[in-house]
């Protein structure tokens, strides 16, 4: 009798415990737990603020804000093109509160490349990056690509290679790359060798393939020149242009024994002549490639025309 | 007696204390002196709240003086070294809980300045003195309230002081522990020591005390020997007979000043003490049964009590 | 003199070990290098540092929970519980008594910090992290924050509450991270006031971003004998003015 009181009442604890769980369980289901992050409304705190109130515990505030900036980066697919702010706050506040950081500054100049204005927000970065360590190679280099690749001012660029060449671990060919950059010429080769670099130091797989495509790209566009000049050639021998780009191979006068791939790793494309601009191109690209603008960027391009029209519309 | 050295002198001390912020002081001492002989025991008496343990304080340092002086071995108590002479029992002491009774006689030794060479030996004699011995590895978070009281003690002795200050040394503890410790008491006189002590539990000062002072309100009422304070007015002795005449009984009521007080068939008699002879005789003769004869002690009690009360009518306006 | 005040400070060190307070705190802060070195996972680059960075971030965080909580019961616990009717009785003086204590919760938290340092050391060796002077140095300063911080909690547990001197602890911690860059930030303003104010405030309040070595450590940045001999010169003289104050404080008390 005294048992089964007992009994009872543990089987009443018991069901008031699972209550209590299941209520608990249905109410966190109900309301928003996605991160700030995934919810695109991260806030940022101000890098004075946090600096302020870092309280000696700087290095671990840093490490904290850069761990942030990392899940920004990969939280998905492009979160960074419309986080870009956020991303270029948090790098700014992990800089400014642990100024020592290397990598944190060429990940924020990789990832910054959204428009105009990120891209020189990631040169500012990487300029407080050259002054806490003036001797790392590698910061230069960025700010020389960003201004290269991406602002189209060689000759900054070119200045910031050669103050880069001769660090310790500098590549040997920033010589010639900035005797390149600064002679004007030689474009293509000049783009090839910075992505070529930018490939080697960069940790992120994402952005390291962009710039794989980016060197593909280019390596085609050396084939369509290629092509132009054999198409040159053909009408010097045969008096007309060609109808289309076979005719190089075939026809009286043929001027090459076979086409070179156009594309570099898939089957199926072909090369063709852009009805638009009657230009040989590659089927997969549509169109042929201009010195710093890859198809990746030729999107991004694309965007900043029309958000600056957008702006000018706005402004008028 | 008075021949001795001055071991304690306390001259016109005012203590005044803020009993909270804002409130207006107090005085709860008012200007009081006295002196402790040397190889005496003195009581420290009065009520509660009469200042006995303010004044114990100010003795010890704890507490600073508004006004006055107050020695000990001729050094002023706001010195240091001389507590090496001193030793101290607070009121329900409490130590280092964390501590075993051992450690904690070791902690005070050496804070005494016992040499280390001697420490060890004292600590085990004043453990055995107290009869703690058994107890000396237990921490004294499990110590009862008469352990813990006994610690006290040693701790209080442990570097073999001069004088020794008691704040109500017997309280809390039971009878056996009320016995051991005024055995130590009587003891360390023995020994050639001074005590003060602080009580308010009448019995012991009349079974210890050589000097008594009656402190009531802030102020001093008496001081002076034990024997002096009893000894004031003539002796009485107490009678009790049975089957006492109710015709005697009158008769010794009024030739003697009896007091007279029944119980049942018995009589008991209050008489001057010179006059027993003959009220026995005449009480006897009468057929009377003599079942008790003694002596009448003013008690201590009786004397404080008179003391406290005409303290209370003559001063506080209150 | 020295003997007394040895003696108050190992039995105040013994007190300390028997605190649980201690453990659990001691238990936290291993537990947070553990969880540091989870977080810094998510990082692809320098995981090593980052380890290191979060477990001297929680050996500074808890020691300095350590030096306030335990700190500020110091003498308010000895009032309290009366312990110190008996010890001022014998021939100590009340300087001797407060200095002992602090010495001896010094040296228990110093003793801590030591022991966190091994097992940061140990976890650096683990991951082939690099140890260096700088920690060291670093460590070093620590050290002294907190030698200052226990002798903030002294001071104000020698005449309030314990509640009332972990407040007036913690706030003075925190302000002394704050004065530096708050002089800088005031001296651009228009308000003398202001600009005096903020000036004066750096001046009186311990300047607690001298002993902030934290990112020189983290990045193994060579750091100048005089950066670590003048902040610790000038804790140890803060710490001196300190208990002096908190003596004068504890001298003046009456224990009814």
């Amino acid at each position: 009798m005294h048992s089964a009181c007992w009994q009872k009442r543990g089987w009443l604890r018991v069901g008031l415990l699972l209550a209590a769980i299941a209520t608990t369980g249905f109410a966190h289901s109900r309301f928003e737990t996605r991160s700030r992050v995934e919810l695109g409304q991260l806030q940022v705190p101000s890098p004075d603020y946090v600096k302020l109130w870092s309280l000696g515990f700087d290095a671990a505030i840093a490490d904290y804000y850069w761990l942030r900036a990392i899940g920004v980066v990969g939280a998905e697919e492009g979160a960074v093109e419309e986080q870009g702010e956020v991303l270029a706050d948090l790098i700014d506040l992990v800089t400014t509160v642990d100024p020592w950081v290397g990598h944190p500054y060429r990940f924020a100049a990789v990832w910054l490349t959204r428009d105009r204005e990120m891209v020189e927000r990631g040169n500012r970065l990487l300029e407080r990056a050259i002054s806490y360590h003036p001797l790392d190679w590698r910061n230069r280099y960025h700010l020389g690509f960003n201004y290269f690749y991406y602002l189209d001012e060689q000759m900054r660029a070119a200045d910031l290679l050669e103050g880069a060449i001769g660090l310790e671990g500098a590549p040997g060919y920033l010589a010639p790359l900035v005797a390149r950059l600064r002679s004007k010429r030689g474009g293509l080769q000049v783009a090839a060798a910075f992505l070529v670099q930018m490939i080697e130091s960069t940790e992120d797989s994402y952005k390291k393939a962009e710039y794989l495509k980016a060197v593909d790209e280019i390596q085609i566009e050396e084939r369509a020149r290629f092509l132009d000049d054999a198409r040159v050639e053909y009408w010097r021998r045969n008096g007309g242009d060609i109808e289309q780009v076979s005719d190089l191979l075939a026809g009286p006068k043929p001027v090459l024994q076979r086409l070179p791939r156009a594309q570099l790793h898939l089957d199926g494309f072909e090369w063709i002549l852009d009805p638009e601009s009657g230009q040989i191109v590659s089927s997969y690209y549509g169109s042929r490639y201009q010195l710093h603008e890859s198809q990746a960027d030729r999107s991004r391009k694309q965007e900043w025309r029309e958000l600056g029209e957008g702006a000018e519309a706005e402004g008028a | 007696m008075s021949d001795r050295a001055e071991i304690v002198r306390v001259d016109d001390l005012v203590k005044d204390v803020r009993p909270g912020f804002g409130l207006r002081k107090k005085r709860i001492l008012e200007g009081i002196s006295f002196r402790v002989r040397e190889r005496e025991i003195f009581g420290f008496i009065g009520p509660n709240g009469a200042g006995k343990t303010t004044t114990l304080k100010v003795l010890m340092g704890l507490i600073r003086a508004t006004s006055g002086q107050a020695s000990i071995l001729g050094h002023d108590v706001s010195e240091i070294t001389f507590r090496r002479q001193i030793g101290f029992l607070p009121e329900q002491p409490y130590f280092y809980d964390y501590l075993t009774g051992r450690e904690i006689l070791r902690f005070y030794a050496k804070l005494s300045g016992v040499s280390q060479e001697s420490r060890e030996r004292r600590v085990a004699e004043l453990l055995e003195l107290v009869g703690l011995t058994a107890a000396s590895n237990t921490r004294l978070r499990s110590y009862s309230k008469g352990m813990l009281q006994r610690i006290g003690v040693a701790q209080a002795l442990v570097h073999d002081p001069q004088v020794v200050f008691l704040d109500e040394p017997m309280s809390g503890l039971d009878p056996v522990g009320r016995k051991e410790v005024r055995d130590i008491i009587l003891r360390l006189r023995d020994e050639g020591k001074t005590i003060f002590m602080n009580t308010h539990i009448l019995s012991d000062v009349e079974m210890v005390c050589d000097r008594v002072a009656i402190i009531v309100s802030g102020r001093i009422r008496y001081e002076g020997a034990i024997d002096e304070f009893l000894d004031a007015g003539e002796p009485e002795a107490d009678l009790v007979f049975a089957n006492l005449p109710a015709e005697t009984a009158a008769q010794l009521e009024e030739s003697f000043a009896a007091r007279l007080r029944g119980h049942g068939d018995r009589i008991e008699l209050r008489i001057a003490e010179k006059d027993s002879s003959a009220v026995l005789r005449l009480a006897l003769d009468a057929g009377a049964v003599v079942i008790s004869a003694t002596p009448h002690r003013v008690s201590l009690e009786s004397i404080f009590l008179s003391t406290v009360n005409e303290a209370d009518a003559e001063g506080d306006p209150q | 003199m020295i003997g007394r005040i040895w003696a108050m400070a190992i039995n105040t060190a013994r007190e300390a070990i028997r605190n649980k307070l201690l453990y659990t705190l001691l238990f936290f802060a291993l537990a947070m290098m553990l969880f540091g070195t989870i977080l810094s996972a998510l990082s692809y680059v320098d995981r090593e540092r980052m380890v290191q960075d979060f477990a001297f971030a929680s050996i500074r965080l808890f020691s300095v929970a350590i030096a306030v909580f335990v700190g500020v019961g110091l003498i308010h616990k000895e009032v309290e519980r009366r312990t110190v009717y008996t010890i001022l009785s014998k021939p100590l003086s009340r300087a001797e008594f407060l200095i002992g204590k602090y010495t001896g919760l010094v040296l228990i938290i110093w003793l801590q910090v030591v022991i966190m340092a091994l097992f940061f050391s140990g976890v650096s060796l683990l991951l082939g992290a690099p140890l260096g002077f700088t920690h060291l140095a670093a460590l070093i300063l620590t050290a002294v924050e907190l030698a200052l911080v226990v002798a903030l909690a002294t001071l104000f547990s020698s005449f309030t509450t314990p509640l009332l001197a972990s407040f007036f602890s913690c706030g003075i911690w925190l302000a002394g991270h704050l004065t530096r860059d708050l002089r800088d930030h005031g001296a651009s303003s228009a308000s003398a006031l202001v600009r005096e104010g903020t000036a004066w405030m750096h001046r009186i309040l311990p300047d607690l971003e001298s002993f902030n070595l934290s990112i020189e450590a983290a990045h193994q940045l060579p750091v100048a004998a005089s950066d670590i001999w003048f902040p610790a010169l000038y804790g140890a003289g803060y710490v001196a003015v300190i208990l002096a104050f908190a003596v004068m404080i504890f001298e003046r008390r009456d224990f009814r």
